[in-house]
């Protein structure tokens, strides 16, 4: 197990350092930076001022001096600071996290609760009425986006209770109730397209085991169907499922940006977006590699449990 | 009682009566106290540094905090010389035939750290605004300095005494002061230091700025107008998605709209669903218009922009693009919301302002003469910012040319390389929208439409028109300056120099507990917050 981590780790590693230069890479191939943004704002553009101010924030600099300095800054903890607000990165990024990462949790565990069971259900009722009942409402969670849903959660909000959830961030020890209600609206929203595929995936895996000779022979000897489904069945079938909802769970981490904008939430995704439209690279470099890292640890995360779930799956030293 | 005595008794008590009725009700008084929660379409571009940008994302959540000399009263809708009234300055007098300005300054004012407001606060920032020679600081960015090119020198004379000499007389400067772009900094600290905070001596003091979420303001109990603000604070809240905040305000999350924001369609929806909530039509001072390349054919013959200003049916635009929603003017602000606009049937007289059908028809003409025709049309790329507000008004406009015969292709420009493009003139004709601070023909004209401003993305240069410009700059008689003002209007729209299309009108809209937030017609001017109060 220490050789394996150990391997992962190594991997992570040249992972990020390959996604450093990727990130830095794109950021610069894009049209514009923040200079052009800031002369923006002012309604015109002046080729010798902006030149000073790319002189001043260190801009001129040939990449590869910048791309090694943004790495030294990563290695010593210092995350660099925000071009737009003139503040270090990490003062600017520290608050995003909790919202989204909350976010992100209440959302996969809506549709681990909604995915599941419905799966389950779906699978032991193969073809009934309940089944197809409920791969509609699947195909609907699939086929509606999650941005068009909460906005017509917030327009439902308004035209039929005169309310909608609070627009700056409330938190938990502050008022534990409008905060639950500020995330639970946008964890349904994003919760019920992720329950969706979760629910097809468990649905599938499921028909899958439940063909199994084991699976049989488990009824042969009376086991009831909860027995079979819940303590033998299910367990082989949710690893694909696992896998699934780590995939999910990452690309929320980044993936969040129209949910968070639309309930108006202060996380990471929504300020990314902010962060790329104004070319403020240290923060752009920043988040990205947060959320790379992110998805690594919640895939790292997802092949650990296998182990969990099929004692054959061992990670040998 | 006798009869008599009854009949006088009946007369007393229907004089008092009659008295009740014809009184004036007296103003309810303002209350103190209070929080009003406003909203922001994104975050304060360049902090509180108002001196550094043109946009009122700026402007309107960093007024509260600052002052200017002087402003536009709060109070009245219509700006001109009449409703300029003192704020830093207690009194102000020209001298010397409109070449010397001097402002009288308070006494009792200090900064939000509790030192003195003087005349030197008032030479640094004016000096680093014009580029004084010798000032003691730079603005990395400084999109008025062409406002000040007529200021010769600023002098503190003494520490509450501070002259502005101008090189030739200008009576507009006293407006350009008086703009919501011309606060006065502090020249103890940086200027530089307005991009991330303010130390302003304003009504309000920064209480918190949480980037990307709101920013929080709370009363200054120091200000120098006793009594003043009545607020106990303003909250400014982020919130980008539009849908989001319009549900914002119609449930009262917000108190009050972004200015430019609300449109007529958006209005009548608010208004259907609260009907007490109170929508005032009022023009933003921001117009639409159409930037040609005039260093480049075909642009550079006047017959070819002329022809593009004919062939656009501006009462058409408005009613497709701003469901009404707007005004038909030339370059300066149509009455009855501006003071310089042209008189409606001299407008209806200019290229392009006529009835569509003749407009289009005489269109096809001018592009005939210069030898285009349905078998040979003009093919142009029309560029745009890539946001909803450029792009439907980019979109009928082509819609429009197309019926000239100018066949233009749509390409959008993000938002980082628009100003760029259309600085460096890497374009043929775009679709622009441009905002003006003050509704004042020296802000206007030379900001974007004399030679050389980098905001006259058209290159359009003109001796006898700039020859123009300085001579009603220094004119002194109003009469006479509205009318030269006039004539370079209907100049500019001759040689099609930038054709207007339409003024935009916002539907400011506030929650009827909001008392005494008046706007004005121009977005840039009315957002100081001093004598607002809420009635809750």
């Amino acid at each position: 197990m220490k050789t394996y981590l150990l391997q992962r780790i190594a991997i992570a590693l040249l992972t990020l350092l390959g996604m450093s230069v990727v990130i830095f890479g794109l950021l610069r191939l894009a049209p514009g930076d923040i200079v052009d943004i800031l002369f923006a704002a002012a309604g015109y553009v002046d080729a010798e001022q902006k030149q000073a101010i790319l002189k001043e924030l260190g801009m001129d600099r040939p990449y590869w001096v910048q791309y090694l300095e943004w790495l030294w800054q990563i290695v010593t903890g210092d995350l660099g600071k925000s071009y737009r607000y003139e503040l270090p990165a990490w003062e600017l990024i520290k608050p995003l996290l909790p919202v989204t990462l909350e976010l992100a949790g209440l959302a996969i565990v809506i549709s681990v609760l909604l995915g599941v069971p419905t799966g389950v259900i779906s699978a032991v009722r193969q073809d009934s009425g309940l089944d197809y009942v409920l791969r509609v409402l699947s195909l609907a969670g699939l086929s509606m986006p999650s941005f068009w849903l909460a906005m017509v959660i917030i327009l439902g909000c308004v035209a039929w209770l005169g309310w909608i959830p609070p627009m700056t961030y409330v938190g938990p020890t502050e008022n534990w109730r409008l905060h639950a209600l500020q995330f639970l609206l946008p964890a349904l929203a994003v919760g019920y397209r992720s329950s969706a595929l979760i629910m097809r995936i468990t649905r599938s895996a499921l028909l899958e085991v439940l063909r199994e000779d084991y699976i049989r022979t488990a009824r042969a000897k009376g086991q009831t169907t909860r027995v079979v489904v819940w303590r033998h069945a299910l367990r082989n079938a949710m690893l694909p499922v696992v896998t699934v909802i780590g995939i999910e769970f990452a690309f929320m981490i980044g993936g969040l940006v129209v949910t968070e904008t639309v309930f108006n939430l202060p996380g990471v995704a929504r300020f990314l977006v902010e962060a790329i439209q104004w070319r403020d690279y240290p923060m752009v470099q920043n988040l990205v590699m947060f959320i790379a890292i992110v998805v690594i640890l919640s895939n790292l995360a997802v092949d650990l449990l296998y182990g969990v779930l099929d004692p054959r799956v061992r990670y040998g030293d | 009682m006798i009869r008599g005595q009854r009949l006088a008794l009946l007369a007393g008590a229907g004089l008092v009566l009659a008295a009740a009725v014809t009184a004036p009700v007296p103003a309810r008084a303002a209350k103190p106290g209070g929080v009003v929660t406003l909203t922001l379409r994104e975050d304060l571009p360049q902090g509180f540094a108002v001196h550094e940008t043109s946009t009122i994302s700026t402007v309107w959540p960093a007024m509260p905090c600052l002052n200017n000399l002087v402003l536009f009263d709060p109070l009245k809708a219509t700006e001109s010389p009449d409703t300029v009234i003192g704020e830093l300055a207690e009194k102000w007098s020209w001298q010397d035939g409109y070449r010397n300005l001097v402002f009288f300054l308070r006494k009792d004012v200090k900064w939000h750290d509790g030192k003195p407001f003087t005349s030197k606060d008032v030479k640094y920032t004016f000096d680093i605004v014009r580029e004084a020679p010798d000032s003691p600081a730079k603005l990395r960015i400084n999109p008025r300095n062409d406002w000040y090119a007529n200021v010769e020198a600023v002098e503190a004379a003494d520490p509450h005494t501070v002259i502005f000499r101008l090189k030739r007389p200008q009576p507009s400067l006293l407006l350009m002061l008086a703009s919501g772009y011309s606060p006065v900094y502090a020249a103890h600290v940086p200027a530089a230091s307005y991009r991330t905070s303010c130390l302003g001596t304003g009504p309000f003091k920064v209480k918190e700025w949480r980037k990307g979420e709101f920013l929080e303001y709370v009363r200054n109990p120091d200000y120098f107008v006793k009594g003043r603000p009545y607020l106990d604070g303003l909250k400014y809240v982020v919130i980008k998605e539009p849908g989001t905040r319009i549900a914002a305000l119609q449930t009262g999350q917000v108190d009050v709209s972004f200015p430019n924001e609300v449109s007529k369609t958006n209005a009548e929806q608010l208004k259907a669903a609260v009907p007490k909530l109170v929508i005032t039509p009022y023009s933003t001072n921001v117009n639409d218009n159409i930037i040609m390349n005039i260093k480049k054919p075909p642009f550079d013959n006047v017959k070819v922009r002329r022809a593009v200003s004919q062939g656009i049916d501006r009462r058409a635009l408005i009613q497709a693009v701003h469901q009404g929603g707007g005004l038909v003017g030339a370059a300066m602000a149509p009455k009855p919301y501006g003071i310089w606009g042209l008189l409606e049937s001299d407008l209806n007289a200019q290229p392009g302002y006529g009835k569509p059908a003749d407009e289009k028809a005489k269109a096809r003409k001018l592009l005939g003469e210069v030898g285009y025709s349905p078998q040979s049309s003009l093919k142009v790329e029309m560029v745009t910012r890539n946001i909803a507000i450029y792009v439907t008004m980019a979109s009928f406009v082509i819609s429009e040319l197309k019926q000239i015969g100018i066949e233009a292709t749509l390409k959008q420009i993000e938002t980082a390389q628009w100003h760029a493009t259309a600085t460096r003139g890497d374009y043929q004709i775009g679709a622009n929208l441009t905002g003006i601070g003050p509704d004042d023909p020296d802000a206007n004209f030379y900001e974007n439409f004399a030679c050389g401003s980098p905001r006259n993305y058209s290159f359009y240069c003109s001796e006898q028109v700039m020859t123009q410009f300085h001579q009603q700059s220094q004119e002194l008689d109003p009469k006479k300056r509205l009318a030269q003002v006039q004539a370079i209007q209907k100049k500019l729209e001759e040689e099609a120099a930038r054709p207007l299309l339409d003024w935009r009108l916002d539907y400011f809209t506030v929650w009827p507990h909001v008392k005494n937030l008046v706007p004005h017609q121009s977005i840039y001017n009315f957002a100081r917050m001093q004598e607002v109060w809420i009635d809750k």
